[in-house]
């Protein structure tokens, strides 16, 4: 099968190629982040004798386990990422659910109230997730 | 488009969809699947117990590795292949070694969860 590509001038900056590229650099964050997260958590790890796991379910739980890191630059590093971790997932999520929906239901007005939908909740389940990792 | 549905799934899978079209919904079931995960996340985080202890659950960690695992190898398969559109000659060899990355990469996976829940 031979490639065919479209170069972005000649597919005009419509919001669905906006989309496409929102969902493609939002899974490389994601992966990146991943990386990050991993090789952070294993770091701090060897640094702090604390058991990988207990670092990697503290950043994601931080209301439920004890912090097993002592500094304080690492603690906010850790829910920095976590932050940037779960913005990323949701703003991927958006458009994925959003697709397949939009695959399904032809009409315009279900179409249009799916996408107030989808994404008030992203942004109040965004708010919550930030708010209790950070008062945590 | 209509939203009838004329070919079923197994019709689909044996046709011309085959190895892309399995992924293809694989791909959109996976991405479901983290949605509900994302929830039962957030309600965890708000201190919903039985959230929690769900997420706890050994068959429950399965389903969604499975599944998640899948989305995410996929979405790295769909996101070079994108980004360098030379490699699309060669997507069924890319098929290819996704799944044998995602047996790998699952099959530890599910190791470990079992383990953890069975003892041994």
């Amino acid at each position: 099968m031979a490639s065919r590509t479209l170069s972005l001038k000649k597919r005009g900056f419509t919001f669905e190629v906006f989309m496409w590229a929102f969902t493609r650099f939002t899974v490389i964050a994601m992966y990146g982040l991943i990386l990050a997260g991993i090789l952070g958590a294993l770091s701090l790890s060897a640094q702090t004798g604390a058991n990988f796991g207990d670092i990697l379910y503290w950043a994601f739980f931080p209301n439920m386990a004890e912090n097993p890191l002592g500094q304080v630059w690492m603690v906010i590093l850790a829910k920095l990422m976590v932050i940037a971790f779960v913005l990323t997932a949701c703003g991927h999520g958006v458009h994925g659910v959003l697709e397949i929906w939009d695959d399904y239901v032809t009409s315009e007005n279900a179409r249009r109230w799916a996408r107030n939908i989808v994404i008030s909740y992203a942004i109040v389940a965004s708010i919550i997730a930030i708010y209790v990792i950070l008062s945590a | 488009m209509g939203l009838k549905r004329n070919v079923s799934l197994s019709a689909a899978l044996g046709y011309k969809g085959q190895g892309p079209y399995l992924t293809y919904i694989l791909h959109r079931i996976g991405g479901s699947a983290l949605l509900i995960l994302f929830t039962v996340y957030v309600l965890a985080l708000l201190g919903v117990d039985s959230m929690h202890a769900l997420l706890n659950n050994w068959l429950f960690q399965v389903v969604f590795l499975v599944f998640g695992l899948f989305h995410a190898i996929n979405g790295l398969r769909i996101t070079i292949l994108d980004l360098s559109p030379k490699l699309i000659e060669h997507f069924r060899m890319a098929i290819n070694i996704e799944w044998v990355a995602y047996v790998l990469i699952a099959g530890f996976a599910l190791f470990v969860i079992l383990r953890n829940a069975f003892g041994g």
